[in-house]
């Protein structure tokens, strides 16, 4: 997939993405926003952050989709991703964690996500539950027990402050104008993401494994004939989409220094958004990524408008990021899912 | 779930309660309570004295009233998983409709019951016009109405946790809540003396899933909405327009959910306060429906389960020190499993038990 065959097959949803922004820019010198004030280098810093989560999340739900699996339980592996990450940051290192603790407690939720997509695959592969109802099974499962290991460990549905990961300064890069703050002054798994991005496009698009992610969800049976296991694809595939959204999970403790587990917890609903970033990236993981951005940014816009003084109520900024969702997703609805999604497939032997 | 007979349909929901329960209980015990008080406790909770059972049926009452508004949606083959943001738009409506006409009528028995009945009124069409729009979306624009549910539940959280913070906080309340509706707009209490329980709110419900069954089994408007949900070719080639069908059967689920909305503002709370904190009932309707394989008549005993566990719950969040969030887990087990019957019946076949149909 070349960048021009990407533009030329996707020119009905870039154009629509420029007339939105152009839409935007009017609109803010239409109503006299402070554009200098709002688009600034620490908005765009934040948004970055606030999209690493969901663009990884995004990440994960488009190869399990690729491959013919809808997993709709992204949300709920991010909550309880962000539990254990939070849970291990507090056994690791009690009142005062490390940056270490820190890098430790991310990699063994990412473990501990690893074990519970696997029973959720058993379930979805072998025992074809029904995608959709497992799906949001795990996330009636995570807003519960996530919730409730913050009670048994602090007594709380909130954890208290734990710690934050640090921004990483890449020397000389990090003074380049513009680019050097937001991408060389920053966390590093902001770094790490854009990386992620990059590479699950290059496995899914250029390797051996990548077609056969692909041909399990369009053509099971062509995959089979070639003689390789559709099962074990499918597999391969809902594990890591479970293990990126646990990694989500951890990332977003891990940005946000401290666990939330009241309402819908602190992942509240960025799963879902997850899910629209790479129907809306059109399953390419840097359009998913670049979706989260878009995402983040908007979440991002009520820090924004405080600083510039625009009267607006939190609780309505805030609604942003899901009303365009709505948006989106009405006037890009009709994206084509793989042929074989949701659909098990039991091999002829 | 569907092509499973009653008997089967029994059995697999029997065995997912179970299998979720004794997971839980695992978990009890691996947190380092002991599991045989834990539910010692849970049955005290939720049948133990007059007062638990007053309050197993104040929360069966909306289960099977969002339950109803989930199936209905199911069975015709849409995901409405947007029934709580459908509920908390409904309830809403209720309330500010009910303080907007009081001055408007006389006090005492006539014009509470005008308001009770108006105000409802309000709830149902609220309901109904907030689940239409993510099936017009659908339907006209292909939208997924997963997410779009999924995000409208949010949406109304947030719009609704807006208005009873500012516009509409009722005078001199510090917490962001609407004010009170009269004291004789209420449910009278028959049987059992609780303020938030009336038989009368059960009634109401119970009819209300005659109403729907009625409605789907013996109606033309029923008899597409399902026809289109297991065979939606077959329904386009007798005539049924696929696109409004899904909007009227959206619209259909979100009056209903509307109707437990109303209830449960009138009933349970008497003012509107910020939904983010108002319990999940939407999102619990789904495994309600599910465990009642999407039936609306099913869905009473699923309710009454549901209503026992959050009674229980409620039981054991004040007498115990097992935090109470653990029964949403293991509701969310129970949707698992239930959504996963080939598990039971391989194991069912395993062991020899009733496993040679399928």
């Amino acid at each position: 997939m070349s960048v021009a065959g990407y533009v030329e097959r996707n020119r009905l949803e870039l154009g629509s993405a420029v007339a939105v922004v152009l839409l935007a820019l009017v609109l803010a010198v239409a109503l006299d926003l402070p554009l200098a004030a709002i688009v600034t280098v620490g908005f765009i810093e934040r948004s970055l952050q606030a999209a690493t989560p969901i663009a990884l999340a995004a990440i994960g739900g488009l190869y399990a989709e690729k491959s013919g699996v809808f997993n709709i339980g992204l949300e709920g592996f991010m909550i309880l991703g962000a539990a254990n990450a939070a849970a291990f940051v507090w056994l690791l290192g009690g009142e005062s964690p490390t940056q270490g603790d820190l890098w430790l407690a991310i990699l063994g939720a990412v473990l501990v996500s690893l074990v519970y997509t696997l029973l959720f695959a058993v379930l979805l592969v072998r025992y074809q539950a029904d995608q959709i109802v497992a799906g949001l099974a795990v996330w009636f499962i995570g807003l519960g027990f996530g919730p409730f290991s913050a009670v048994l460990l602090w007594g709380n549905r909130n954890s208290p402050g734990l710690v934050s990961m640090n921004d990483v300064t890449v020397p000389v890069l990090a003074d380049l104008p513009l680019l050097g703050p937001v991408l060389f002054d920053t966390s590093p798994l902001v770094l790490a993401t854009a990386v992620v991005a990059v590479l699950a496009w290059v496995v899914l698009y250029r390797t051996r494994y990548g077609y056969w992610v692909q041909a399990a969800g369009e053509n099971p049976e062509a995959l089979d004939t070639a003689g390789v296991s559709v099962t074990r694809v499918r597999y391969a595939a809902v594990i890591f989409s479970g293990a990126m959204a646990g990694l989500a999970g951890a990332v977003l403790l891990a940005h946000a220094g401290s666990f939330t587990g009241t309402g819908d917890t602190m992942v509240n609903g960025r799963g879902w958004i997850g899910i629209v970033a790479y129907l809306f990236g059109n399953y390419n993981p840097i359009g998913a990524a670049a979706a989260a951005l878009l995402f983040g940014g908007l979440d991002m816009l009520q820090i924004q408008f405080q600083t510039a003084g625009i009267e607006v109520s939190n609780r309505l900024v805030n609604l942003f990021p899901y009303v365009a969702v709505v948006v989106v997703l009405t006037v890009w609805g009709s994206t084509r899912m793989p042929s074989a999604v949701g659909e098990p497939y039991e091999s002829e032997e | 779930m569907l092509d499973a007979s009653a008997l089967q349909r029994l059995g697999i929901a029997t065995a997912s309660t179970a299998l979720a329960l004794a997971i839980g209980l695992v978990v009890v015990a691996a947190a380092g309570y002991d599991p045989a008080t834990f539910l010692m406790d849970m049955f005290e909770g939720a049948f133990g004295d007059q007062n638990s059972i007053g309050r197993t049926l104040k929360f069966t009452t909306i289960f099977i009233l969002v339950g109803v508004a989930v199936a209905i949606a199911f069975r015709a083959g849409v995901f409405n998983i947007g029934v709580q943001g459908q509920f908390v738009v409904g309830g809403f409506a209720t309330v500010v409709s009910i303080l907007r006409l009081a001055p408007l009528l006389p006090a005492g028995t006539v014009g509470g019951l005008a308001l009770l009945v108006l105000g409802t009124a309000f709830g149902i069409v609220a309901g109904g016009l907030y689940a239409a729009l993510p099936g017009v979306l659908k339907a006209y624009g292909g939208a997924n109405e997963i997410i779009t549910t999924i995000m409208l539940n949010f949406i109304a959280v947030g719009i609704v946790g807006y208005l009873v913070e500012g516009p509409l906080r009722g005078e001199g309340n510090r917490a962001p809540n609407t004010a009170r509706i009269p004291e004789y707009v209420q449910l009278p209490a028959v049987a059992f003396d609780s303020p938030d329980f009336s038989l009368v709110g059960l009634a109401v419900a119970l009819v209300v899933v005659a109403i729907v069954s009625v409605v789907m089994i013996r109606t033309r408007f029923g008899y597409d909405m399902v026809t289109s949900g297991h065979q939606e070719a077959a329904a386009t080639f007798s005539g049924v327009d696929a696109g409004r069908t899904i909007v009227s059967t959206m619209a259909f689920s979100g009056m209903v959910a509307g109707v437990a909305g109303a209830v449960f503002a009138i009933m349970i709370q008497g003012y509107y306060s910020d939904p983010g904190g108002v319990a999940t009932y939407g999102f619990d309707a789904i495994a309600v429906s599910l465990l009642a394989a999407n039936n609306p008549l099913g869905v009473v005993p699923a309710a009454l389960l549901f209503g026992g566990l959050d009674s229980a719950g409620t039981h054991i969040g004040i007498n115990s020190d097992v935090p109470p969030q653990l029964i949403d887990g293991v509701v969310g087990l129970v949707v698992l499993f239930v959504a996963t019957p080939e598990l039971f019946r391989m194991a069912a076949r395993r062991t020899g038990l009733g496993g040679e149909r399928r």
